[in-house]
Protein backbone atom coordinates (compact mmCIF):
# COMPACT_ATOMS: atom_id res chain seq x y z
CA UNK A 1 0.00 0.00 0.00
CA UNK A 2 1.34 3.45 -0.85
CA UNK A 3 1.60 6.09 1.86
CA UNK A 4 -1.28 7.97 0.21
CA UNK A 5 -3.51 4.88 0.40
CA UNK A 6 -2.48 4.16 3.98
CA UNK A 7 -3.29 7.69 5.03
CA UNK A 8 -6.66 7.72 3.20
CA UNK A 9 -7.54 4.31 4.63
CA UNK A 10 -7.05 5.79 8.12
CA UNK A 11 -9.10 8.85 7.28
CA UNK A 12 -11.91 6.75 5.87
CA UNK A 13 -12.02 4.65 9.01
CA UNK A 14 -12.22 7.72 11.24
CA UNK A 15 -14.89 9.32 9.04
CA UNK A 16 -17.15 6.25 8.97
CA UNK A 17 -16.69 5.37 12.63
CA UNK A 18 -17.16 8.84 14.01
CA UNK A 19 -18.58 11.15 11.32
CA UNK A 20 -18.93 14.85 12.15
CA UNK A 21 -22.49 16.22 12.19
CA UNK A 22 -23.98 16.64 8.73
CA UNK A 23 -21.07 14.94 6.92
CA UNK A 24 -21.02 11.38 5.54
CA UNK A 25 -18.76 9.61 3.08
CA UNK A 26 -20.64 8.04 0.21
CA UNK A 27 -18.93 4.65 0.43
CA UNK A 28 -20.32 3.47 -2.94
CA UNK A 29 -18.37 6.23 -4.63
CA UNK A 30 -14.91 5.15 -3.48
CA UNK A 31 -12.48 3.97 -6.13
CA UNK A 32 -10.30 1.02 -5.17
CA UNK A 33 -7.16 3.12 -4.77
CA UNK A 34 -9.22 5.61 -2.72
CA UNK A 35 -8.11 8.40 -5.06
CA UNK A 36 -11.69 9.65 -5.52
CA UNK A 37 -14.37 10.16 -2.89
CA UNK A 38 -17.84 11.66 -2.78
CA UNK A 39 -18.90 13.16 0.53
CA UNK A 40 -22.52 14.06 1.27
CA UNK A 41 -23.04 17.14 3.38
CA UNK A 42 -26.14 18.75 4.83
CA UNK A 43 -26.78 22.42 5.47
CA UNK A 44 -26.64 22.96 9.25
CA UNK A 45 -29.85 23.65 11.21
CA UNK A 46 -30.84 27.34 11.60
CA UNK A 47 -28.68 28.46 8.67
CA UNK A 48 -29.67 29.57 5.16
CA UNK A 49 -28.91 26.07 3.91
CA UNK A 50 -30.92 24.12 6.50
CA UNK A 51 -32.39 20.97 5.01
CA UNK A 52 -30.37 21.22 1.75
CA UNK A 53 -28.13 18.37 0.68
CA UNK A 54 -24.93 18.80 -1.28
CA UNK A 55 -22.19 16.59 -2.66
CA UNK A 56 -18.47 17.26 -2.53
CA UNK A 57 -16.14 15.50 -4.94
CA UNK A 58 -12.62 14.83 -3.62
CA UNK A 59 -9.66 13.80 -5.81
CA UNK A 60 -6.28 12.88 -4.37
CA UNK A 61 -2.93 12.59 -6.11
CA UNK A 62 -0.26 10.09 -5.11
CA UNK A 63 1.47 12.98 -3.29
CA UNK A 64 -1.41 13.37 -0.84
CA UNK A 65 -1.22 14.56 1.98
CA UNK A 66 1.60 16.80 0.69
CA UNK A 67 -0.50 17.81 -2.32
CA UNK A 68 -3.86 19.24 -1.33
CA UNK A 69 -6.92 17.33 -2.49
CA UNK A 70 -8.98 18.74 -5.36
CA UNK A 71 -12.36 19.54 -3.81
CA UNK A 72 -15.51 20.88 -5.50
CA UNK A 73 -19.27 20.72 -5.28
CA UNK A 74 -20.71 18.23 -7.75
CA UNK A 75 -24.14 16.88 -8.63
CA UNK A 76 -27.48 18.61 -9.17
CA UNK A 77 -27.42 20.94 -6.16
CA UNK A 78 -24.59 23.50 -6.00
CA UNK A 79 -25.03 25.90 -3.06
CA UNK A 80 -25.59 29.55 -3.98
CA UNK A 81 -22.86 31.21 -1.90
CA UNK A 82 -20.47 34.17 -2.44
CA UNK A 83 -17.46 31.77 -2.41
CA UNK A 84 -18.96 28.97 -4.50
CA UNK A 85 -19.02 29.32 -8.29
CA UNK A 86 -21.96 27.87 -10.19
CA UNK A 87 -19.66 25.19 -11.67
CA UNK A 88 -18.93 23.90 -8.15
CA UNK A 89 -15.49 25.50 -7.65
CA UNK A 90 -14.89 26.73 -4.11
CA UNK A 91 -12.77 29.72 -3.09
CA UNK A 92 -11.30 28.54 0.22
CA UNK A 93 -7.66 29.11 1.14
CA UNK A 94 -7.04 25.73 2.83
CA UNK A 95 -7.73 24.04 -0.53
CA UNK A 96 -4.64 25.61 -2.09
CA UNK A 97 -2.29 28.09 -0.44
CA UNK A 98 -2.99 27.29 3.18
CA UNK A 99 -3.24 23.53 2.77
CA UNK A 100 -1.20 21.63 5.36
CA UNK A 101 -0.51 17.88 5.43
CA UNK A 102 -1.92 17.88 8.96
CA UNK A 103 -5.37 18.78 7.60
CA UNK A 104 -7.72 16.03 6.42
CA UNK A 105 -10.90 15.23 4.50
CA UNK A 106 -12.73 15.75 7.75
CA UNK A 107 -11.26 19.18 8.46
CA UNK A 108 -11.95 20.27 4.87
CA UNK A 109 -15.60 19.16 5.16
CA UNK A 110 -16.00 20.96 8.46
CA UNK A 111 -14.52 24.17 7.02
CA UNK A 112 -16.92 24.00 4.08
CA UNK A 113 -19.96 23.37 6.32
CA UNK A 114 -18.89 26.29 8.50
CA UNK A 115 -18.35 28.49 5.42
CA UNK A 116 -21.95 27.77 4.40
CA UNK A 117 -23.23 28.29 7.94
CA UNK A 118 -21.78 31.77 8.31
CA UNK A 119 -23.37 33.01 5.05
CA UNK A 120 -25.87 35.85 5.47
CA UNK A 121 -27.17 36.18 1.94
CA UNK A 122 -27.41 33.56 -0.80
CA UNK A 123 -25.72 35.08 -3.81
CA UNK A 124 -23.21 34.05 -6.45
CA UNK A 125 -19.62 35.36 -6.45
CA UNK A 126 -19.55 38.75 -8.23
CA UNK A 127 -17.25 37.41 -10.98
CA UNK A 128 -19.17 34.16 -11.47
CA UNK A 129 -20.02 34.66 -15.16
CA UNK A 130 -16.49 35.37 -16.41
CA UNK A 131 -14.86 32.85 -14.07
CA UNK A 132 -17.09 29.97 -15.11
CA UNK A 133 -16.53 30.80 -18.77
CA UNK A 134 -12.74 31.00 -18.61
CA UNK A 135 -11.54 28.80 -15.74
CA UNK A 136 -9.76 25.45 -15.93
CA UNK A 137 -11.75 22.31 -15.13
CA UNK A 138 -9.47 21.79 -12.16
CA UNK A 139 -10.08 24.40 -9.40
CA UNK A 140 -6.53 23.84 -8.16
CA UNK A 141 -5.36 25.50 -11.38
CA UNK A 142 -6.98 28.77 -10.39
CA UNK A 143 -4.90 31.38 -8.60
CA UNK A 144 -7.41 32.33 -5.98
CA UNK A 145 -7.44 35.71 -4.32
CA UNK A 146 -8.65 35.26 -0.78
CA UNK A 147 -10.04 38.64 0.03
CA UNK A 148 -12.98 38.16 2.31
CA UNK A 149 -12.78 36.02 5.41
CA UNK A 150 -16.07 37.13 6.89
CA UNK A 151 -18.30 34.78 4.90
CA UNK B 1 5.91 53.60 -33.22
CA UNK B 2 2.78 52.65 -31.36
CA UNK B 3 1.76 50.00 -33.82
CA UNK B 4 5.25 48.54 -33.59
CA UNK B 5 4.97 48.07 -29.86
CA UNK B 6 1.64 46.38 -30.26
CA UNK B 7 3.10 43.95 -32.73
CA UNK B 8 6.06 42.94 -30.61
CA UNK B 9 4.50 42.94 -27.13
CA UNK B 10 2.18 40.03 -26.42
CA UNK B 11 -1.05 41.74 -25.54
CA UNK B 12 -3.03 41.02 -22.43
CA UNK B 13 -6.45 39.64 -23.25
CA UNK B 14 -8.79 40.35 -20.33
CA UNK B 15 -11.24 37.70 -21.47
CA UNK B 16 -8.58 34.99 -21.23
CA UNK B 17 -7.67 33.19 -18.01
CA UNK B 18 -3.89 33.06 -17.43
CA UNK B 19 -3.97 31.20 -14.11
CA UNK B 20 -3.22 27.78 -15.54
CA UNK B 21 -0.13 29.05 -17.41
CA UNK B 22 1.16 30.93 -14.38
CA UNK B 23 0.75 27.95 -12.08
CA UNK B 24 2.30 25.61 -14.63
CA UNK B 25 5.32 27.90 -14.71
CA UNK B 26 5.55 27.83 -10.90
CA UNK B 27 5.43 24.01 -10.93
CA UNK B 28 8.26 24.01 -13.53
CA UNK B 29 10.40 26.16 -11.24
CA UNK B 30 9.71 23.85 -8.29
CA UNK B 31 10.62 20.79 -10.38
CA UNK B 32 13.84 22.44 -11.49
CA UNK B 33 14.77 23.17 -7.86
CA UNK B 34 13.96 19.60 -6.80
CA UNK B 35 16.05 18.20 -9.66
CA UNK B 36 19.11 20.33 -9.02
CA UNK B 37 19.31 20.76 -5.22
CA UNK B 38 19.50 18.00 -2.61
CA UNK B 39 17.26 18.48 0.38
CA UNK B 40 20.44 18.42 2.48
CA UNK B 41 23.77 18.50 0.63
CA UNK B 42 27.29 17.19 1.11
CA UNK B 43 29.80 19.45 2.82
CA UNK B 44 31.14 22.39 0.82
CA UNK B 45 34.30 24.39 1.49
CA UNK B 46 34.20 28.18 1.39
CA UNK B 47 36.54 28.16 -1.60
CA UNK B 48 33.71 26.41 -3.45
CA UNK B 49 31.04 28.75 -2.06
CA UNK B 50 32.93 31.92 -3.00
CA UNK B 51 32.71 30.87 -6.66
CA UNK B 52 28.94 31.43 -6.50
CA UNK B 53 29.63 35.15 -6.34
CA UNK B 54 31.04 37.19 -9.20
CA UNK B 55 34.40 38.95 -8.85
CA UNK B 56 32.56 42.27 -8.76
CA UNK B 57 30.52 41.22 -5.77
CA UNK B 58 33.11 42.48 -3.29
CA UNK B 59 30.83 42.68 -0.26
CA UNK B 60 29.67 39.08 -0.40
CA UNK B 61 33.12 37.77 -1.28
CA UNK B 62 34.52 39.58 1.73
CA UNK B 63 31.84 38.11 3.96
CA UNK B 64 32.62 34.62 2.69
CA UNK B 65 36.25 35.30 3.72
CA UNK B 66 34.94 36.28 7.16
CA UNK B 67 33.05 32.99 7.41
CA UNK B 68 36.11 31.10 6.21
CA UNK B 69 38.12 32.52 9.11
CA UNK B 70 35.67 31.02 11.60
CA UNK B 71 34.01 28.05 9.90
CA UNK B 72 35.31 25.01 8.12
CA UNK B 73 32.38 23.87 5.98
CA UNK B 74 28.90 24.62 4.84
CA UNK B 75 26.06 22.23 4.10
CA UNK B 76 23.32 23.49 1.80
CA UNK B 77 19.61 22.84 2.05
CA UNK B 78 17.03 22.90 -0.75
CA UNK B 79 15.43 26.28 -1.41
CA UNK B 80 11.86 25.09 -1.19
CA UNK B 81 10.58 27.21 1.68
CA UNK B 82 11.31 24.43 4.19
CA UNK B 83 15.04 25.16 4.49
CA UNK B 84 14.99 26.44 8.07
CA UNK B 85 13.24 23.32 9.36
CA UNK B 86 15.43 20.95 7.36
CA UNK B 87 18.61 22.76 8.38
CA UNK B 88 17.55 22.80 12.03
CA UNK B 89 16.51 19.13 11.97
CA UNK B 90 19.64 17.83 10.32
CA UNK B 91 22.12 20.01 12.22
CA UNK B 92 20.54 19.23 15.57
CA UNK B 93 20.25 15.46 15.10
CA UNK B 94 23.84 15.42 13.86
CA UNK B 95 25.00 16.88 17.19
CA UNK B 96 23.00 14.24 19.08
CA UNK B 97 25.06 11.49 17.43
CA UNK B 98 27.84 12.35 19.86
CA UNK B 99 25.79 13.54 22.82
CA UNK B 100 23.83 10.75 24.50
CA UNK B 101 22.75 12.88 27.44
CA UNK B 102 21.19 15.54 25.25
CA UNK B 103 19.61 12.78 23.16
CA UNK B 104 17.73 11.48 26.20
CA UNK B 105 16.48 14.95 27.12
CA UNK B 106 15.33 15.59 23.56
CA UNK B 107 13.78 12.13 23.16
CA UNK B 108 11.53 12.75 26.17
CA UNK B 109 10.39 16.16 24.89
CA UNK B 110 9.74 14.73 21.44
CA UNK B 111 7.88 11.72 22.83
CA UNK B 112 5.60 13.84 25.01
CA UNK B 113 4.97 16.49 22.38
CA UNK B 114 2.34 14.45 20.57
CA UNK B 115 -0.12 14.47 23.46
CA UNK B 116 0.43 18.19 23.94
CA UNK B 117 -0.41 18.84 20.29
CA UNK B 118 -3.49 16.61 20.50
CA UNK B 119 -4.64 18.58 23.54
CA UNK B 120 -4.34 21.76 21.46
CA UNK B 121 -6.86 20.36 19.02
CA UNK B 122 -4.67 18.83 16.28
CA UNK B 123 -6.44 15.75 14.95
CA UNK B 124 -4.86 12.67 16.46
CA UNK B 125 -4.88 10.43 13.41
CA UNK B 126 -3.09 12.86 11.11
CA UNK B 127 -0.67 13.80 13.87
CA UNK B 128 0.21 10.19 14.64
CA UNK B 129 1.65 9.50 11.18
CA UNK B 130 3.93 12.50 11.37
CA UNK B 131 4.95 11.83 14.96
CA UNK B 132 5.73 8.16 14.25
CA UNK B 133 7.98 9.04 11.32
CA UNK B 134 9.55 11.90 13.27
CA UNK B 135 10.45 9.52 16.12
CA UNK B 136 11.81 6.94 13.64
CA UNK B 137 14.23 9.57 12.34
CA UNK B 138 15.10 10.74 15.87
CA UNK B 139 15.93 7.15 16.90
CA UNK B 140 18.50 6.99 14.13
CA UNK B 141 20.85 9.08 16.31
CA UNK B 142 20.31 7.17 19.56
CA UNK B 143 23.67 5.39 19.14
CA UNK B 144 26.88 7.10 18.11
CA UNK B 145 27.41 6.74 14.39
CA UNK B 146 28.21 8.51 11.15
CA UNK B 147 26.15 11.13 9.40
CA UNK B 148 25.77 8.99 6.25
CA UNK B 149 22.50 7.34 7.28
CA UNK B 150 21.12 10.62 8.56
CA UNK B 151 22.01 12.38 5.33
CA UNK B 152 20.26 9.65 3.38
CA UNK B 153 17.14 9.96 5.57
CA UNK B 154 17.04 13.72 5.12
CA UNK B 155 17.13 13.26 1.36
CA UNK B 156 14.29 10.75 1.37
CA UNK B 157 11.06 12.72 0.89
CA UNK B 158 9.04 10.11 2.77
CA UNK B 159 11.10 10.79 5.89
CA UNK B 160 12.46 14.30 5.39
CA UNK B 161 9.14 15.95 4.53
CA UNK B 162 7.34 14.15 7.36
CA UNK B 163 10.05 15.39 9.72
CA UNK B 164 9.56 18.96 8.45
CA UNK B 165 5.79 18.74 8.92
CA UNK B 166 6.24 17.68 12.53
CA UNK B 167 8.66 20.52 13.27
CA UNK B 168 6.10 22.90 11.77
CA UNK B 169 3.44 21.48 14.07
CA UNK B 170 5.75 21.93 17.07
CA UNK B 171 6.22 25.60 16.14
CA UNK B 172 2.48 26.03 15.70
CA UNK B 173 1.81 24.31 19.02
CA UNK B 174 4.29 26.50 20.89
CA UNK B 175 2.91 29.71 19.35
CA UNK B 176 -0.66 28.73 20.21
CA UNK B 177 0.24 27.70 23.75
CA UNK B 178 1.82 31.12 24.27
CA UNK B 179 -0.59 33.09 22.09
CA UNK B 180 -0.90 35.95 24.60
CA UNK B 181 2.85 36.60 24.21
CA UNK B 182 3.22 36.17 20.47
CA UNK B 183 0.08 37.98 19.36
CA UNK B 184 2.01 41.30 19.44
CA UNK B 185 4.62 40.01 16.98
CA UNK B 186 2.21 39.00 14.25
CA UNK B 187 1.55 41.36 11.38
CA UNK B 188 -1.84 41.89 9.84
CA UNK B 189 -5.11 41.60 11.66
CA UNK B 190 -4.62 37.96 12.44
CA UNK B 191 -4.99 35.77 15.49
CA UNK B 192 -2.08 33.50 16.43
CA UNK B 193 -4.13 30.53 15.27
CA UNK B 194 -4.75 32.13 11.87
CA UNK B 195 -1.05 32.98 11.57
CA UNK B 196 -0.17 29.34 12.32
CA UNK B 197 -2.55 27.93 9.74
CA UNK B 198 -1.35 30.40 7.10
CA UNK B 199 2.37 30.84 7.79
CA UNK B 200 3.54 27.85 9.84
CA UNK B 201 1.61 24.66 9.10
CA UNK B 202 1.53 24.70 5.27
CA UNK B 203 4.65 23.20 3.64
CA UNK B 204 6.87 25.64 1.80
CA UNK B 205 5.97 28.69 3.88
CA UNK B 206 9.22 30.43 4.81
CA UNK B 207 10.43 31.01 8.33
CA UNK B 208 10.95 34.30 10.04
CA UNK B 209 12.41 35.34 13.38
CA UNK B 210 9.22 34.30 15.19
CA UNK B 211 9.39 30.75 13.82
CA UNK B 212 12.98 30.35 15.00
CA UNK B 213 12.27 31.77 18.46
CA UNK B 214 9.35 29.41 18.74
CA UNK B 215 11.16 26.22 17.66
CA UNK B 216 14.21 26.89 19.86
CA UNK B 217 11.89 27.49 22.81
CA UNK B 218 9.65 24.49 22.10
CA UNK B 219 12.68 22.17 22.06
CA UNK B 220 14.88 24.19 24.46
CA UNK B 221 17.74 24.23 22.00
CA UNK B 222 19.90 27.38 21.76
CA UNK B 223 21.20 28.07 18.26
CA UNK B 224 23.24 30.73 16.51
CA UNK B 225 22.45 32.31 13.14
CA UNK B 226 25.04 34.16 11.07
CA UNK B 227 23.34 36.82 8.97
CA UNK B 228 24.96 37.63 5.66
CA UNK B 229 23.56 40.68 3.90
CA UNK B 230 24.93 43.76 2.15
CA UNK B 231 25.41 45.79 5.35
CA UNK B 232 28.84 46.09 7.03
CA UNK B 233 31.92 43.98 6.24
CA UNK B 234 31.34 41.00 8.55
CA UNK B 235 28.42 38.68 9.11
CA UNK B 236 26.26 39.50 12.13
CA UNK B 237 25.69 36.62 14.46
CA UNK B 238 22.64 36.30 16.64
CA UNK B 239 22.04 33.71 19.34
CA UNK B 240 18.53 32.44 19.90
CA UNK B 241 18.55 31.68 23.59
CA UNK B 242 15.46 29.82 24.76
CA UNK B 243 16.53 30.19 28.40
CA UNK B 244 16.65 33.98 28.27
CA UNK B 245 15.23 35.46 31.43
CA UNK B 246 15.60 32.21 33.39
CA UNK B 247 18.28 31.00 35.81
CA UNK B 248 19.84 28.81 33.07
CA UNK B 249 20.34 31.76 30.76
CA UNK B 250 24.10 31.75 31.16
CA UNK B 251 24.76 28.25 29.84
CA UNK B 252 23.02 28.81 26.55
CA UNK B 253 25.92 27.81 24.33
CA UNK B 254 24.53 27.47 20.81
CA UNK B 255 24.33 23.81 19.79
CA UNK B 256 24.89 24.58 16.11
CA UNK B 257 25.08 27.53 13.72
CA UNK B 258 23.04 28.31 10.64
CA UNK B 259 23.92 30.74 7.86
CA UNK B 260 21.18 33.08 6.70
CA UNK B 261 21.46 34.58 3.24
CA UNK B 262 18.38 36.59 2.24
CA UNK B 263 15.51 34.10 2.02
CA UNK B 264 17.56 31.01 2.81
CA UNK B 265 19.17 28.98 5.63
CA UNK B 266 22.17 26.63 5.37
CA UNK B 267 24.26 24.84 8.00
CA UNK B 268 27.71 26.03 9.16
CA UNK B 269 30.45 23.86 10.67
CA UNK B 270 33.02 25.60 12.93
CA UNK B 271 36.78 25.22 12.49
Amino acid sequence: MTSMEKRLQKELQAMTKDPPAGVSVNTNSLSSSLSEWIVDIEGAPSTLYEGERFQLGFKFTSRYPFDSPQVMFIGPNIPVHPHVYSNGHICLSILTEDWSPALSVQSVCLSIVSMLSSCKEKKLPPDNAIYVRTCSKDPKKTRWWYHDNSV
Amino acid sequence: MESNIEETTPSFDPSKNYDEDTLAQQREIEKEIAATQSMVSQLYTFDEIVEEYSQEDAIYRQKIEDLKSRFKNLRKTRGDGNCFYRAFGFAYLETLLSNGKEYKRFFDIAQKSKDELVSLGFPQFTLEDFHDTFMDVVKMVEKPGTTDALLEAFNDGGLSDYFVVYLRLLVSGHLQQNADLYVYFIDGERTVKEFCSQEVEPMGKESDHIHIVSLTKALQVPICVEYMDREGDKCNSFTFNPFEGSADAADATPVFTLLYRPGHYDILYPL
